[in-house]
């Protein structure tokens, strides 16, 4: 029953194998170390924001509630959001490809614990997430397979090739699961990209 | 079994009229019957006294493992928590070609890795090279050994413990004792202890006379097997028949075990104190509850004082009757001395020693006695009980030493700031932190003295979460996008309900003041009271509920408006798995410490796998991010940037309850989520607020560790737009009141405004905002 999952499921193997590429860690959050923590060392320069593409626009705004300790001039950012998730660092694309390998052996919970290893490395990156959903087809698990292609949905932001794949994967464990209705609006995600 | 009679006692019934001969017979008979009944009797007490020797023998503890630190390029660490991470795990500083030794200058280490069995595989060894810069994993590379661009370091053993056990124990083994005790021991207790065969005549002898001269019990004859048996069934009663049983058992152990083992269970098992409803058995635990200390790091008086209430645990009480305890421990010191153990100065110097007894009891000798606790609470939620009785099991778990040494130090160093003499005094506070997007627990702290096993505040500690809730009342608006925004006008006026029973409810804000018209996000972020009860009422309390029991709460809720201010009672732990799903856009990951338990052999038991599961629609848990961050940068978090960087974005939410018995903070960024309660056991009011006393906690607990910001990905469905927040109008990026702000698709104003603050209906060019 589910083989046709499981066919989509290494299409999307090999999407991903193409889009994993390895890249430096990070992605679009701001990586911020302890200040002056290794005293050995000079001092970090402060670092123009500019360098961080991620300067928001400066809004200037009075503090409205009144409080015993007045902090710092007054914040000069809003609110951070970003339009994709992280990129997988090369140690989570090793783990990966590891995973993978388990799981052509049929070894979907050894493909579990590594792609586990890979989640705590990269949390917020689909990809991660969508092989998870992989390995729980093979394992049978269509349940938790369905929320980690939700999970990853919710991470894959306007990386349309991501978004795809995340909803046909969806569509196919959804049909597999007996939810055509739900199925059906997941291809239509699907094909609306 | 006490009650059973002796065999010897029960009647033949006399067989009158037969000749002398019959009579001898008759006894020889009686004799013979007798015999048998007590080879009968000796071989049930035999299996009563070995099956309990055996449960009692040395158990070896199931190890007890920090997670591992993963290394690789990229990888989040100081060089100073490497270090650490490294003495933890055992590693020397060295030439790092040694296994298990590492080099280090500046930044730069060189790690010649031990290799390690885990549950999932072998990692072999290998000699690391890697530069910590920034505090991120750079030039990571493998000089010897198989290649790999990431490796596991073997992880720190954080404990050992008992898992078929409900209480922590704290077994020692014979040859890790101080020679001293068993010595000491004996001398005191015991001197033929090598030469009887479990009850010593002889001393029995000596014991009767002494008692029959005094008039009065002051000596006791017990072997220590003796002493070991009595101990094994805990009983004060002091019958002839019962002082015959032990006897005979004492015999019976001898005959089976050796001397040693006896010795090691009697060490292991001997009652040397009370603690409540906790009886304090062992020299191992008695160490820790009187000295706070490892019975192999015990001087000579302290040895001494617990070699003396043998005798007597409750008579020689030494917090409750430390002069009587004196009295006795330097008896003990002198008879030691005359016996030859220590030399007269020895024990001179140690009589002018004080007690040195602990002013608080410890009943472990775990470090990290909090985090343990919940360890143990998973273990029996999780596992079943039969797997958990086998030898040696090793148990991995989720602690972060950095994280939980951060969090031990926040607590440690705020909490005296925050307030003044008995305020101070009385103050607790507890800190859960999980990595936010696996729900790992990272680190624990139960209170303000965390190496102290005592009330675990994180775990047990229940208390109203104040305006914690708030949240989730927007959540549930915010999920009625065609009448919710974040920039809707909500009403910040007083108002009076009045319930059906006649009785009148007016909630207020926290400050008094009433600034009528606001629009939602503001009202979250500063936290308002009037316009969070009613929105609360609005969408309807079922609705909030239904929120929150999506999110994990398990309680009931109560069906009140005052509900809706936070009149909803959890533990710090139940709050961090509530603001898991916040923190990861409205999935749900519940909260574990255990990522697998191995038995000896490394064959995993049952397996508990990450799981999530959706509980929110995700555009709707972003809106509420929003206001989460906007709290930090503007609202009632923004003195956390008092400590922490700019650069690092946050989202978090303050909760006070009345009077300040409650301080609350709960936040996140990118990568770890924290919840911090101060407060006082007694309920008792104090002048913080969530802000003043959660909040330093908070901060300082996150100050200490190099993280990512906090920047979640827009969800489906959403769409960012320039908004002037005064006037419910989309305006251009640069003009006056410009907020960037996010709105479910379709839900944003219609109206539009320029710089000037002219309305019009100019072409829409939001998506350059968009995509700036």
């Amino acid at each position: 029953m589910n083989n046709a999952v499981m066919t989509r499921a290494s299409c999307l193997a090999l999407v991903l194998a193409l889009a994993g590429c390895a890249t430096g860690p990070g992605g679009g959050s701001i990586y911020v170390p302890v200040g002056g923590e290794d005293r050995s060392e000079a001092p970090e320069p402060p670092r123009a924001s500019g360098s961080e593409q991620n300067a928001e626009p400066r809004v200037w705004r009075k503090s409205e509630q009144p409080e015993v300790r007045e902090p710092e001039p007054p914040a000069t950012r809003s609110p951070s959001y970003r339009e994709t998730g992280d990129e997988l660092p090369a140690a989570a694309v090793s783990l990966i490809r590891d995973a993978d390998q388990r799981l052509k052996q049929g070894d979907s919970n050894g493909a579990i614990a590594r792609l586990e290893r890979a989640q705590r490395i990269a949390p917020r990156s689909a990809e991660v997430y969508f092989k998870l959903a992989e390995a729980y087809v093979a394992g049978d698990n269509l349940g938790a397979a369905e929320q980690f292609t939700l999970k990853g949905l919710s991470l894959a932001g306007n990386d349309t090739r991501m978004q795809r794949s995340g909803w046909l994967l969806l569509a196919d464990i959804r049909r597999a699961r007996g939810n055509v209705a739900g199925a059906d609006q997941a291809e239509t995600r699907a094909q609306a990209l | 079994m006490s009650k059973s009679r002796s065999p010897r006692k029960k009647n033949s019934k006399p067989q009158p009229g037969r000749k002398r001969t019959g009579v001898w017979r008759f006894l020889f008979r009686v004799g013979a019957v007798g015999l048998v009944l007590l080879a009968g009797w000796m071989v049930y007490l035999d299996a009563v006294v070995t099956s309990r020797f055996e449960g009692r023998r040395f158990e070896v503890p199931s190890r007890v493992y920090a997670r591992p630190l993963e290394l690789y390029d990229g990888a989040s660490v100081s060089a100073s928590g490497l270090a650490r991470e490294l003495e933890l795990a055992g590693y020397r500083a060295g030439d790092g070609v040694r296994v298990g030794t590492y080099q280090r200058s500046g930044g730069r280490f060189v790690i010649s890795a031990r290799g390690f069995r885990f549950p999932d595989g072998e990692e072999p060894r290998r000699r690391l090279s890697l530069v910590v810069s920034g505090d991120r994993v750079q030039s990571f590379s493998v000089l010897a050994g198989p290649e790999s661009p990431i490796v596991r370091l073997e992880p720190a053993q954080i404990g050992g413990i008992y898992p078929s056990h409900r209480e922590d124990r704290v077994l020692v083994r014979l040859e890790e004792v101080p020679e001293l005790l068993p010595k000491g021991l004996m001398v005191i207790e015991d001197r033929q202890f090598y030469e009887h065969f479990g009850v010593a005549p002889q001393s029995i002898a000596r014991a009767t006379l002494a008692n029959i001269k005094a008039g009065h019990i002051v000596q006791g004859g017990s072997t220590l097997t003796q002493q070991l048996v009595k101990n094994f069934f805990l009983s004060r009663e002091q019958t002839l028949v019962r002082k015959g049983n032990e006897a005979l058992m004492s015999v019976l152990l001898e005959w089976h075990y050796e001397k040693d083992d006896i010795l090691e269970t009697y060490l292991n098992e001997v009652y040397l104190g009370q603690a409540g409803t906790r009886s304090i058995n062992g020299f191992g635990l008695a160490s820790q509850f009187f000295f706070g200390e490892p019975l192999k790091d015990l001087d000579v008086h302290q040895l001494a004082l617990l070699i003396g209430m043998v005798k007597g645990p409750s008579y020689y009480n030494p917090r409750r009757q430390p002069e009587r305890a004196k009295a006795r421990r330097d008896l003990v010191l002198s008879e030691m001395a005359e016996a030859g153990l220590i030399t007269a100065e020895e024990s001179a110097r140690a009589i002018a020693r004080p007690l040195g007894v602990s002013s608080r009891p410890s009943y472990t000798d775990n470090r990290y006695p909090a985090y343990i606790d919940l360890v143990r609470r998973h273990l029996a939620r999780d596992y079943r009980q039969e797997d958990l009785q086998n030898d040696g099991l090793r148990i991995f778990t989720t602690l972060d030493p950095a994280v939980q040494s951060a969090s031990e130090v926040a607590i440690r160093d705020t909490l005296p700031r925050l307030a003044r003499g008995n305020t101070q005094e009385a103050l607790e506070a507890a800190l859960v932190v999980t990595a936010k997007d696996t729900g790992e627990v990272l680190a624990l702290v139960g209170g303000k003295d965390p190496e102290f096993a005592g009330f675990n505040r994180a775990v047990d500690a229940r208390r109203p979460i104040g305006s914690l809730i708030k949240p989730f009342t927007y959540l549930a608006a915010l999920e009625q996008a065609d009448r919710y925004t974040l920039l809707t006008p909500v009403q910040d006026r007083s108002f009076t309900l009045e319930f059906d029973d006649g009785r009148l409810w007016q909630p207020r804000n926290f400050d008094g003041e009433e600034r009528g018209e606001v629009p939602l996000h503001l009202a979250l972020s500063r936290s308002y009271n009037l316009p969070a009860v009613r929105v609360g009422l609005d969408v309807g309390i079922p609705r909030v509920q239904q929120v929150l029991r999506a999110f994990g709460v398990t309680t009931p809720i109560s069906d009140y408006p005052s509900m809706l201010l936070g009149a909803l009672s959890l533990t710090p732990a139940d709050v961090a798995q509530l603001y898991q799903g916040l923190a990861t856009s409205g999935f749900n990951t519940p909260l574990r410490t255990i990522r697998e338990v191995t038995d000896a052999d490394n064959e995993p038991l049952s397996r508990y796998n990450l799981k999530v599961d959706r509980v929110a629609d995700p555009a709707a848990v972003h809106l509420v991010q929003y206001a989460m961050q906007e709290t930090m940068q503007e609202g009632t978090g923004r003195s956390a940037y008092n400590v922490l960087p700019q650069r690092l974005s946050l989202a978090g939410k303050t909760g006070t309850t009345d009077q300040g018995r409650d301080s609350w903070f709960a936040g996140f960024s990118g990568d770890l989520l924290a919840v911090a309660w101060v407060g006082r056991d007694d309920n008792g009011p104090t002048v913080l607020t969530g802000a003043t006393g959660a909040l330093p906690v908070w901060s300082a607990m996150m100050s200490q560790l190099p993280q990512h910001g906090f920047s979640p990905v827009m969800p489906d469905g959403v769409q960012y737009h320039w908004v002037n927040a005064g006037e419910q109008a989309l305006t251009e990026e640069g003009c006056p009141n410009a907020r960037l702000m996010p709105f479910v698709t379709g839900s944003e104003p219609r109206q539009r405004i320029d710089c000037e603050g002219q309305f019009g209906r100019q072409i829409r060019s939001w998506f350059e905002g968009l995509f700036r």
